[in-house]
């Protein structure tokens, strides 16, 4: 069998191909088209619905998006929570970095004047299942609320005294001080903008 | 006129228990290991196969006339690769936490031997019926499979089955079974116990007398 | 040093901490098929890592200039074909197709390579080589990578991609060949019938899956002790 037939059989071959690739293309843009929109949403809901717990007052259909340089060079979407009167009553923040188990992910609610942490939700964590997962419960979150956001806060095994610390999970203790970290690292390093923001921004 | 191969009630049958996808022909074992921490997962994913093994068997038999056998495992991988990804996006449209707590391994479900080796091995050969049979019948047993492992590792591991409380509050919960090891000890367990089982006596015996009645029904 | 940091701890993350085998329960197939001897386990291992490799550097490059959100080739296709300015191009439904495509051309090279240059490993690879296209791992260090690009303001650049495929590989590679010394032991060890085989493959996997959970933590220690080594 000579070589210009073979070749001619490959392409005859791959007509299928093509034409199937075409189709599911097709088929695949027409999916995107159904759900797409779902999806985008949902992934907004995620952090969207979150904002009422974290500032509490706040109206998620109003919540503004800012993307903000902060002081370590590099770009965070920040939220800005807002009322259903349209009063700005504080800010949201992700946050995130190296927890005992791998990366955690939070939420950072803030008071508009920048002063008081106002709530804590973690979207993203891999601790240990019983122990270090107990980071997104309610008992250990709660304790941010009406923390100092000016001050890093601390972790401590037994009761918490002063006001900048935080009782650590039993058993837990890495991925506790791990959150505060994460929690620190990100107020020392956005509140100069987020300030500059409120003050001389619109 | 006879057709070539099984019938279609053979294969789904087949697919159940005696070439189980997992427990005898050992495919398929990535999301087994990884998706049975607990059955709503695990059936999430069991539900997300069925519907891709089931749509590719469908479509390859449809058009395996004009498959060349050069280029049929590119269409096969084609295909699986467009149902999964219309999988993963209406999962991530209506379940968004199953779909994330899924993560990679939906997409996973590409490469996942079994459906490979079904498209192969029957879609291709045969008529669109069969395929349909052999595809439902796999999708029952890797259904099955996940489920006794999930089963397992979530009643020991976290004390519930699909979420609901089913063991006393006494129970510590084996953390370690809903870990990796957990998942690996667990599987080669039960391996042991379905390749003792279908050795045994008794379960051969069985079969041989459905296989008896079948045939005489035919 | 950031960099340098970030890129050690992906890398001993992909490798040890979150071992692609015995974390992610990727590569299961040939984990537990091709581990019966050292010599072919190891080769395995080391065609995974090459595979893998190629893989991720032609799946970053896709994802970034062409299959991600907001991606620089489709925005400008979108311009000049003089679409809507307000609406997006966004091309990431056809990311899982175009990966295992790539992979399965990647394969098909490193074949050829192999059989050009190592006709010995060709021939005793046999079947397996192009079976490491629907290995598991492959495809999953390109959905990694390609969950890294979905944040424009935290991009992951081609080192680090490279950083987390090469990582997986070698311990995909040492998980594989750890389990070939431990089946040639097995081999003459007195195992209950049911269990021999995959069983108790699978049984020593999880115990070397515990074994392997004590790397939990070591990316703090990393961290610190790589923060405190730049800060000198």
């Amino acid at each position: 069998m000579g070589e210009a037939p073979r070749r001619a059989g490959y392409l005859a071959q791959a007509w299928l191909v093509v034409v199937l690739a075409l189709l599911y293309g097709g088929g695949l843009a027409a999916v995107e088209t159904l759900v797409g929109g779902r999806i985008a949403e949902n992934r907004r809901q995620e952090t969207y619905a979150a904002i009422p717990y974290l500032v509490p007052g706040a109206d998620p259909g109003h919540t503004g998006e800012l993307l903000l340089v902060g002081d370590d060079g590099r770009e965070t979407k920040v939220y800005q929570a807002v009322g259903p009167a349209g009063e700005h009553l504080g800010w949201v923040v992700p946050a995130s970095g190296q927890g005992f188990g791998g990366a955690i992910e939070v939420l950072v609610g803030l008071d508009a004047e920048l002063g008081t942490i106002t709530g804590l939700y973690v979207l993203e964590q891999r601790e240990t299942p019983g122990l270090g997962d107990h980071i997104r419960g309610d008992a250990f979150r709660s304790q941010f609320r009406g923390r100092p956001a000016e001050v890093p806060l601390s972790v401590v095994k037994l009761e918490a005294e002063a006001e900048h610390e935080i009782r650590a999970i039993t058993g837990a203790t890495i991925s506790s001080e791990s959150v505060a970290n994460i929690v620190n690292q990100a107020l020392a390093n956005l509140r100069g903008p987020l300030a500059r923001q409120a003050g001389g921004g619109g | 006129m006879r057709h070539e191969g099984p019938t279609a009630l053979e294969r789904f049958v087949n697919g159940v228990l005696p070439e189980n996808p997992v427990y005898r022909q050992l495919l398929g074992m990535c999301p087994t290991l990884a998706v049975t921490g607990a059955m709503k997962p695990a059936m999430t994913m069991a539900a997300a196969t069925a519907f891709v093994l089931i749509s590719a068997n469908l479509l390859v038999s449809a058009i395996r006339g004009l498959l060349k056998p050069h280029l049929r495992i590119l269409v096969f991988t084609l295909t699986i690769a467009t149902f999964v990804t219309v999988a993963d996006r209406f999962l991530a449209a209506y379940m968004y936490e199953m779909s994330k707590q899924l993560g990679p391994y939906v997409p996973l479900i590409i490469v996942n031997c079994v459906i490979i080796s079904r498209c192969e091995i029957c879609a291709s050969k045969q008529g669109v019926g069969v395929a349909l049979a052999d595809a439902l019948g796999m999708s029952l047993g890797f259904a099955l499979a996940l489920a006794s492992i999930a089963t397992v590792r979530e009643i020991l591991g976290s004390a519930s089955w699909f979420g609901l409380p089913v063991l006393p509050a006494s129970w510590p919960g084996w953390g370690i079974m809903v870990l990796p090891p957990g998942a690996f000890v667990t599987l080669g367990l039960l391996l042991g116990t379905a390749e003792w089982a279908s050795k045994r006596r008794a379960t051969t015996g069985i079969w041989a007398t459905v296989r008896g009645l079948w045939s005489w029904r035919r | 040093m950031e960099t340098l940091t970030g890129l050690v701890l992906i890398f001993i993350s992909a490798a040890l901490i979150n071992n692609f085998v015995l974390h992610y329960f990727v590569g299961i197939c040939p984990f537990l098929g091709v581990s019966r001897r050292v010599d072919t386990a190891f080769g395995m291992g080391c065609a995974v890592t090459f595979v893998i490799s190629i893989a991720a550097l032609l799946n970053w490059t896709l994802t970034y200039f062409v299959l991600r959100p907001e991606a620089p080739v489709p925005a400008w296709a979108w311009r000049v074909a003089g679409g809507d300015p307000a609406r997006e191009l966004d091309l990431s439904v056809l990311s899982y197709i175009v990966y295992i495509f790539v992979i399965a051309a990647s394969v098909q090279f490193v074949e050829m390579y192999v059989r050009r240059f190592f006709p010995a490993l060709y021939r005793s690879f046999g079947v397996y080589l192009p079976l490491i296209t629907t290995n598991c791992a492959i495809l999953f260090a390109s959905l990694e990578i390609m969950k890294q690009l979905q944040d424009p303001t935290r991009l992951w650049g081609l080192h680090q991609a490279l950083g987390l495929a090469v990582g997986g590989g070698l311990g995909f590679t040492l998980a594989i060949a750890l389990m070939a010394g431990i089946r040639e032991e097995l081999d003459l060890c007195d195992v209950p019938v049911p269990l021999k085989g995959a069983g108790i493959a699978l049984i020593v996997a999880g115990i070397m899956a515990m074994a392997f959970m004590g790397f939990t933590g070591v990316e703090r220690g990393v961290e610190t002790a790589l923060a405190a080594l730049a800060a000198r």
